[in-house]
């Protein structure tokens, strides 16, 4: 260990190898061992130039949603009509709102709420759908159709229609903590979506049923539970997952829509379809307020989509 | 009374920098005067004017809604009316109005020649009639209350014992015919007021104030069905639900005659409606946007050329809930209404299109004085601060609002305002539709400082103060009460000249602002707009198209 350049060429050796090990699936594969899909997929993913951008980004925003304030030390609330509508220079980057609010503050502080409603629509639809998939899957028969028709008839429900219905309903509910009126948004889009989510599954899940392994844990005896969480919930992932990494960026602008018709988000939560939603009117004479927030929003669904479609391009190669 | 309106009415920021077209400057079509009588389209065509089915038949003494309103307008010229831009009474059909030393006797000279649309002369016995018939109890005319103050009122209606919406009904009044109202001679009359009341003259260009020909006493029931007027509008025909069409009348004597040859009052079932057929030409005239049509300012892209703003008899405020013991502090009052940079907001919110408030009436009201509101009505950081903390307010200030009609934008302007300024949080509550907040308001349920806006009847300051602000007052919702106030109020109503009574209303109007019931904000325009049809379109302060002015281009 005294020769630095056998030190060196010691290390990256073991670098590379445990590189290689970390790809056969967190280390435990040996060479010569088949690869899972999961490793199989993070090795795919690593090379994809689509991935790593799409990730820089998403984690990125992730930062800036944690901690807004790293990114900018003006107040995301103060308003000053005295600055109404100026734009950027060096002392507001994105420049100030009608109300003299700094725009680049409230879009740093907007990133929480736009990320909190994608991720938890996204989360919720898919917890439901699998759930609910699963069973239709595994069981069959009258549980499946029972399932089936009430997913038909969320199904049935026009999206955007439903979603003004709910939201129109809870709103004057008096809600008015931040949190509270994500929980609501995030309802509502979950509830509308997971039918969607439930259709992957289950027939995942009919395909999987059929495999040696779901017939021999049955044959050695193991419960309905144990078969549906051992074996077929881990194998039944890969599309369910991929939906849910594209269904993401797609709810953040869906939050956008409704938040722009006046039933979405509001203050105190402060998205970016709020901030587009408040702009609109003065597009013609102060197009920076629209476009700013309307910029981050589609850099940010694009990330998404991109994560997605990388997602499902290592998951589930018969697609590409 | 006819009961004025809170305004559900919408505003919207104006974003681009509009020229608003005020009327007031533009008189180019106006120097040719009977130009317009060789223009042959204005003498086959008909104008169509937005409107609503009136409630009652076309009756003036009963019509106290705008729908019925602002055809009996056109229909009647009473004694004075109202100039169409600057809403200074004039006299109309009175020749001369003498007022006695005390102010407690007014006699209307008339003149002569005047004629009803059925070619009866108009004589001083047609207004006396007509205003007895009125203001009698068991005839349940709207209109009333309008002649309180003439001496014998109060022979002639008896308040109702259980109030309007009790079983029982009101005890038949002794007497027929007010002991204030005299005949003189044909074309001479005479009003005895019970206390001095001047300012009556300010009154009475509104419709309740006209003359009734003889025939509407020999049959009723004939003249609901044609109603004769003896105004610059003659009654064709009317189709329930649908339209009621008038035709210039060309024996009219008075200065406001029309131009065109017909005006025709349609009532599309919605204001929406009425806005599609606007744009696509087929209605002349709309008095209101409909919020869809404000909502991105798509009025002005829609109807380029054919719309504007113009100021009427209204004026923007906030309110406090007094009964909520929230907003009990005065201070806490005043310091809101001095954290408010009204300036800053109508400059950048509004782009310059409205005029800060300096009293609680609009400045479109003739002998209105402003300023009443004084220092409490600027923007003043360090003294409203220091009312705010002395007040002990905690918590945050809510105010709520409609939030259909464009208000979100003004509020959350000012809320940064009071938060920069007194370091309190405030909020905007939006409520779904205006019809929800009344309900609330009516219940004296509120628990927010809401919007407020008031639409005036007449051009006259008492209008603004006397139903809000005077105890027990028709739209007194918050429940205000001051003697002083009160007996100010009184006394203005009673003052022996016009001018006198204009002073103490300014002085009321002052003692108000003290205690800050309501915050006066800014003056409330209206959006109009026409079809490519007309040409010389401008609205009255009273939210009504100038039928006099108005030709078919």
């Amino acid at each position: 260990m005294t020769d630095p350049t056998i030190a060196a060429q010691a290390d990256s050796g073991g670098s590379y190898v445990t590189a290689l090990e970390h790809a056969d699936g967190g280390g435990t594969g040996k060479k010569g061992k088949p690869r899972s899909l999961w490793s199989d997929a993070w090795g795919d993913l690593r090379r994809r130039p689509l991935f790593i951008i799409a990730s820089v980004i998403i984690l990125f925003l992730i930062v800036v949603a944690v901690f807004p304030e790293w990114f900018t030390s003006a107040d995301p609330n103060h308003r000053d009509l005295s600055r109404s509508r100026q734009t950027p220079s060096s002392d507001a980057l994105f420049g100030y709102d009608v109300q003299g609010q700094d725009i680049f503050a409230r879009a740093v502080y907007g990133t929480r709420w736009s990320l909190l409603v994608g991720v938890g629509a996204a989360v919720f639809t898919v917890v439901i759908g699998a759930v609910i998939g699963l069973l239709a899957g595994y069981f069959g028969g009258a549980v499946d159709g029972f399932l089936s028709r009430v997913a038909e008839v969320f199904f049935g429900l026009p999206f955007v229609l439903g979603a003004i219905i709910i939201l129109n309903a809870f709103r004057s509910s008096g809600v008015d903590s931040a949190f509270a009126l994500v929980m609501m948004v995030v309802f509502a889009l979950s509830l509308l979506s997971w039918p969607v989510a439930m259709r992957i599954m289950r027939s995942a899940a009919i395909s999987a049923k059929q495999q040696d392994y779901v017939k021999a844990a049955r044959a050695l005896g193991a419960s309905a539970w144990r078969i549906i969480f051992r074996h077929m919930l881990p194998n039944c992932l890969a599309p369910i997952l991929v939906y849910a990494t594209i269904l993401l960026g797609s709810f953040i602008a869906v939050e956008a829509t409704l938040s722009f018709l006046g039933i979405g988000l509001r203050d105190p939560a402060v998205s970016w379809g709020v901030m587009i939603s408040d702009a609109r009117n003065y597009i013609r004479v102060a197009p920076h307020l629209l476009l700013f927030p309307a910029g981050i929003l589609t850099i940010t669904v694009l990330a998404f989509v991109m994560l997605g479609d990388a997602v499902r391009d290592a998951l589930d190669p018969k697609l590409r | 009374m006819r009961r004025p309106r809170w305004m559900a009415a919408v505003v919207m920021p104006v974003a681009t920098a509009l020229v608003i077209t005020s009327c007031g400057g533009d008189d180019s079509g106006d120097g040719d005067g009977a130009g317009g009588a060789g223009n042959n389209k204005n003498d086959t065509g008909t104008v169509s004017v937005f409107g609503t089915e009136p409630e009652n038949p076309l009756v003036p003494g009963n019509t106290t809604e705008t729908g019925g309103g602002k055809i009996v307008d056109a229909m009647f010229t009473g004694l004075v009316d109202y100039d169409p831009v600057t809403s200074e009474p004039r006299n109309a059909h009175a020749e001369d109005i003498a007022v006695s030393d005390d102010g407690k006797e007014m006699t209307f000279k008339l003149k002569d020649g005047w004629t009803f649309h059925d070619g009866t002369p108009v004589k001083a016995k047609n207004y006396v009639d007509a205003w007895n018939y009125t203001a009698y109890g068991p005839n349940g005319q709207q209109g009333a209350s309008f002649f309180m103050q003439v001496a014998g009122f109060d022979q002639v209606n008896l308040p109702d014992p259980d109030g309007a919406e009790g079983p029982k009904p009101a005890p038949t009044p002794p007497a027929k015919e007010m002991s204030g109202l005299e005949v003189i001679d044909d074309l001479t009359f005479k009003v005895t007021f019970s206390a001095p009341h001047p300012i009556f003259r300010v009154k009475l260009g509104y419709p309740t104030y006209s003359p009734l020909p003889d025939s509407f006493f020999a049959d009723p029931a004939k003249f609901e069905e044609t109603p004769v007027g003896n105004g610059p509008w003659k009654f064709v025909s009317r189709v329930p639900g649908q339209e009621v069409l008038v035709e210039r009348f060309d024996e009219y004597k008075g200065d406001d005659k029309g131009k065109v040859k017909n005006v025709k009052f349609s009532f599309p079932e919605s204001a929406d409606a009425a806005y599609a057929m606007v744009v696509d030409n087929k209605l002349d005239f709309l008095d209101t946007m409909p919020p869809s049509a404000l909502a991105g300012n798509i009025w002005q892209t829609d109807l380029e050329g054919r719309s504007s703003s113009a100021e009427i008899l209204s004026l923007q405020s906030m309110s406090f809930p007094l009964y909520d013991p929230k907003y009990k502090s005065v201070d806490f009052r005043q310091a809101i209404s001095m954290a408010i940079n009204r300036e800053e907001i109508t400059k950048t919110i509004f782009e310059g299109n409205r005029k800060p408030a300096t009293g609680y009436a609009s400045s479109k009201v003739p002998g209105w004085e402003p300023g009443a509101c004084g220092e409490l009505c600027e923007f003043n950081a360090e003294e409203a601060k220091k009312l705010f903390d002395k007040s002990g307010f905690t918590g945050t200030v809510e105010i709520t609002s409609n939030a259909d009609g464009g208000h979100k934008e003004w509020v959350d302007a000012a809320c940064g305002q009071i938060t920069n300024t007194l370091g309190v949080a405030c909020k905007f509550v939006p409520v779904q539709s205006f019809g929800e907040i009344r309900e609330k308001i009516n219940a004296r349920e509120m628990t927010q400082i809401y919007r407020s806006g008031w639409l005036a009847d007449y051009p006259l300051v008492e209008n603004f103060l006397n139903p809000i602000y005077r105890t027990g007052g028709s739209s007194n919702d918050n429940g205000y009460s001051n003697p002083a106030v009160d007996a100010k109020l009184a006394e203005a109503d009673s003052a022996a000249s016009e001018e006198e009574a204009y002073a103490l209303y300014h002085e009321a109007e002052t003692m108000i602002a003290q205690d800050m019931p309501a915050i006066p904000l800014w003056d409330n325009p209206s959006q109009f707009g026409w079809s490519t049809n007309l040409k010389n379109v401008r609205m009255t302060p009273d939210r009504e198209l100038d039928l006099s002015y108005v030709e078919i281009a």
